[in-house]
């Protein structure tokens, strides 16, 4: 058994003239966490309902196991699926909701029981079998769902925002209870989330998606340090991003001066552009910083304060401190080269790994 | 101020619901007359009802009745459930609304018409007049009513629910039966029993399409009704009253009492 | 479940009960309307529509139409306004829909003995000294039990809209400084039209074409288009007439249809 449980190539879906997922590919590992990360209408649903096969491509083909499923129906696929809004039976109870997939699988009566508790016991709603839906809270809702998910045993679990519909307290709750549960089924997850903090959080990989084309993979951390572009850099995280050009290896210049970085691999004064996450940049006295901005406004955030910043070109320097400081007052900032995260005008992704290979030799 | 607008209010819809209410409580009250007409209150009898339920002829139509409507409105929940389904199916809007538009021709259609138009028919098909004739049309005009009742609980299901289905491993029957059936159940109740309505009250459709020999009450009790007063009629509608009203009283304190605990459950 | 072969297995009963029983009968009563008494070619019966009598009479029914439908909406829309506005609203409205579950032709015989000359109503008009008075068997006869029987149906549109309108719009209004009754004018009840023109289309169209309510209670004092229709097709057997007349009212039903559709948009 190969290592790789989903394989999509060259996967193109259109609805009448518009274009929702334009020429995928990737492949997804058994085990790990995976999460589909985007703005609304990105094409990451659609990844979903393709690979649980309520739709099907309009060109290229989906594996499951090595195998194309292309013209396999939904109820014939090893996956099952946590929607969005629960999608919970509301004339069955929790129980029922849970055995559907058994019931259907003509599964023996006592093994049903088994199972269903097994299920409920890992969402810890064991005690809640003969409620009614319409009894049930948000929070167990989401985890009947989950529960009405793994008890069929897939090998494959798709999640689509399933934790969108909860409070933020609750979410964060969840969100650990997810990673763990991964961890203790040992079955794959495919997560679909607009929320990058959850993606960051949760995920073994992220797939980063935009206007129907994957943007950029990788692990939480090589996506956060390294996005490939403007659009990766602005929706992981927030971001100072300004233009500027590269004069030699280890050398950008923007803001009108130059400073050392850790990028290499691109030609002499190529334009590029210059990010900078707010949270590494350092408050310090006009005099000391690298660069000179005026504090527009300010924010308090709970654990720090955000301030909005502009430098003389007109360029906005938003901060992350917690340290205050006057508004209208001139402040320095202070960044080392590791803070400075160069990008080059429309790489693709293998390109950019290409480059990275390169010079991490 | 306010105190004399909710008198007023009350008094009003008490008045309005008297004057509903009058007819049926004539005929009742005149159903133990012994003077034998609706004129003066003779004095207490239940002859009527006597010679009502020695007359077979009156409680063959009766039964023909309940007959009539039990059938079709049977016949037309499926058929309903089934045109309700693949109305809700269609994608493209156009051909959608075009069905529904000739779905709704026969819920707007005067009697009359509907009736006229389904004596050309059988006529022209050389479907002879009698029960079957009166069952088919009654099984026609009430799917409409039925599709109209159920499409509203197919909209509101979230698709999600057919989704997670199929995803659990259901084929398109099991997702049916197990699924949007219990789904849309109180919507093909609603539509069962409104067909059923439809078919005790009609009259015209009936006139139009009945032939000799083979009558339901309300084309009974025109016949009569045009030759003059009988009280085996106001004994009939009694009957037909208290069991009504009994059924619906019934289910309406059935349903306020078992209303469903809307309580969030608490963790 | 969206186009698959199970919902195109749903599609084949119901399609063939439309060709049969929605679209064959209107083809049938349009090509009847064609046709003589000896099933001849002709447009005669389109012709004599057009005749002082016909046109009389279908202008008569229109003008009862209108009055049953107006008198509706005045006593049915307060009806359908208090109701909304009660504890038990349920426990009103079954006991509206309640009579409608009699058989509409017991009720009308009712009227037989409430409307007489020996009736409740004539007793009551002797003792308050106005005399017994002809009730049935004239045009007042017919715009009460009309009325009657179709109030329900104003009623439940008009109430279910009312039901629709989101109660903060009516806290929207007081709170911008209107009286109830500015309330009522300016919020309520043009929000209402939508119910007020599905009232309008369940008790016009039905009225037009009553014809047992001509018989029995208005003595053939009023001759709507269903009593025309129902005298050609099973007393004259004149098909082609009858047809006519029932193409005529179709045609008023679309129009009806159309506009009320209009107003509702």
């Amino acid at each position: 058994m190969s290592n790789t449980i989903i394989r999509f190539e060259n996967v193109t879906k259109a609805y009448d003239d518009t274009v929702v997922l334009n020429n995928v590919n990737f492949e997804i590992e058994r085990g790990k966490f995976y999460t589909l990360l985007g703005p609304s209408g990105c094409g990451k649903t659609t990844i979903l309902r393709l690979i649980a096969g309520f739709i099907q491509p309009t060109s290229g083909k989906v594996f499951i196991d090595d195998k194309c499923v292309n013209t396999i129906p939904a109820h014939l696929r090893p996956v099952n699926t946590v929607f969005q809004d629960y999608a919970l039976f509301p004339h069955l109870n929790v129980f029922e909701n849970v055995a559907f997939g058994l019931r259907i699988q003509k599964v023996k009566e006592a093994e049903v029981k088994e199972r269903v508790a097994n299920a409920l016991k890992f969402v810890n709603l064991e005690e809640y079998q003969t409620r009614e839906i319409s009894e049930m809270s948000g929070g167990q809702r989401q985890r009947v769902a989950i529960a009405r998910a793994i008890v069929n045993r897939p090998q494959l679990v798709l999640l689509d925002e399933p934790l969108s519909a909860l409070d933020l307290k609750l979410r964060t709750e969840m969100q650990y209870e997810l990673r763990e549960l991964q961890q203790r089924l040992g079955i794959t997850f495919v997560f679909v989330t607009h929320d990058q903090e959850e993606a960051l959080a949760l995920s073994d990989e992220i797939f980063v998606l935009n206007k129907g084309i994957i943007q950029q993979s990788g692990t939480p951390t090589d996506i956060y340090d390294e996005p490939i572009n403007r659009f990766v850099a602005d929706f992981i995280g927030e971001s100072n991003i300004v233009d500027g050009f590269m004069l030699e290896d280890n050398l950008v210049s923007f803001a009108n001066r130059s400073f050392e970085c850790v990028d290499q691999g691109f030609n002499q004064n190529e334009p590029v552009e210059v990010i900078i996450r707010p949270e590494d940049l350092e408050i310090t006295t006009a005099e000391l910083g690298k660069i000179t901005v005026q504090v527009d406004s300010i924010l308090f955030r709970g654990v720090h304060y955000e301030m909005s910043c502009y430098d003389e070109f007109k360029n906005e320097w938003l901060v992350h401190s917690t340290k205050k400081v006057d508004v209208n007052s001139k402040i320095g900032l202070n960044f080392g080269p590791e803070a400075i995260h160069i990008m080059r005008l429309g790489e693709t992704e293998a390109e950019f790994d290409k480059r990275l290979e390169a010079y991490e030799e | 101020m306010e105190q004399t607008k909710k008198w007023f209010a009350n008094g009003y819809l008490i008045l309005v619901f008297v004057i509903l209410y009058a007819p049926i409580l004539f005929l009742t009250a005149y159903s133990f007359n012994s003077g034998g007409s609706m004129v003066g209150f003779d004095g207490f009898t239940l002859e009527w009802y006597q010679e009502l339920f020695s007359d077979t002829r009156l409680l063959i139509i009766v039964l023909n009745t309940l007959v009539i409507a039990l059938i079709s409105a049977t016949i037309a929940t499926i058929v309903g459930v089934a045109g309700a389904v693949a109305i809700h199916n269609i994608e493209k809007t156009k051909y959608r609304s075009m069905l529904l538009t000739l779905n709704n021709i026969l819920v707007v259609s005067p009697d009359v018409i509907i009736g006229a138009s389904f004596l050309i028919l059988f006529t022209m098909l050389g479907i002879s007049l009698g029960f079957f004739s009166v069952l088919l049309s009654h099984i026609a005009f009430s799917i409409p009513i039925v599709v109209i009742m159920i499409l509203p609980k197919l909209k509101e299901m979230s698709p999600t629910l057919v989704d997670a289905a199929q995803d659990l491993g259901a084929s398109q029957w099991q997702v049916f039966s197990k699924v949007i059936l219990p789904y849309i159940l109180p919507g093909v109740f609603a539509g069962f029993f409104t067909a059923l309505t439809f078919s005790l009250d009609d009259f015209a459709v009936t006139f139009f399409v009945t032939g000799n020999g083979f009558n339901t009450l309300a084309v009974e009790v025109y016949s009569l009704a045009r030759q003059g007063i009988s009280l085996k009629i106001n004994a009939l509608s009694t009957i037909i009253f208290a069991i009504t009203l009994a059924l619906v009283l019934g289910y309406y304190f059935l349903s306020t009492r078992k209303k469903p605990k809307t309580l969030g459950g608490t963790d | 479940m969206k186009n698959n072969r199970f919902a195109r297995l749903a599609l084949i009963p119901y399609a063939l009960w439309i060709v049969i029983f929605v679209v064959a009968p209107l083809v049938l009563i349009a090509y009847n309307s064609f046709l003589d008494i000896e099933g001849h070619f002709t447009f005669a019966n389109y012709g004599k529509l057009l005749s002082p009598v016909y046109m009389k009479m279908m202008f008569n029914s229109f003008f009862y139409s209108l009055i049953v439908t107006a008198v509706s909406l005045l006593v049915g829309y307060p009806v359908a306004y208090f109701i909304s506005r009660t504890k038990h609203k349920g426990l009103w409205l079954i006991l509206l829909i309640l009579p409608s579950w009699i058989n509409l032709l017991l009720k009308t015989y009712a009227f037989l003995g409430i409307l007489g000359t020996a009736g409740p109503i004539n007793a009551f008009l002797e003792v308050i000294g106005v005399g017994g008075q002809q009730l049935l068997f004239n045009d007042f006869s017919f715009v009460l039990v009309s009325t009657y029987i179709f109030i329900p149906f104003m009623i439940l549109p008009v109430y279910n809209a009312i039901e629709k309108i989101n109660p903060s719009l009516i806290y929207a209004s007081r709170d911008l400084g209107a009286s109830n009754w500015k309330t009522f004018q300016r919020v309520i009840f043009p929000l209402t039209t939508d119910g007020i023109m599905s009232g309008f289309q369940l008790v016009f169209i039905p009225t037009l074409s009553l014809f047992m309510i001509t018989r029995l209670i208005a003595g053939n004092r009023v001759i709507t288009l269903g009593t025309a229709i129902e005298q050609h097709f099973l007393v004259t057997q004149d098909w082609g007439m009858g047809a006519a007349i029932a193409v005529v009212l179709i045609l008023v039903m679309a129009i009806v249809m159309f506009a009320t559709r209009k107003i509702i948009k």
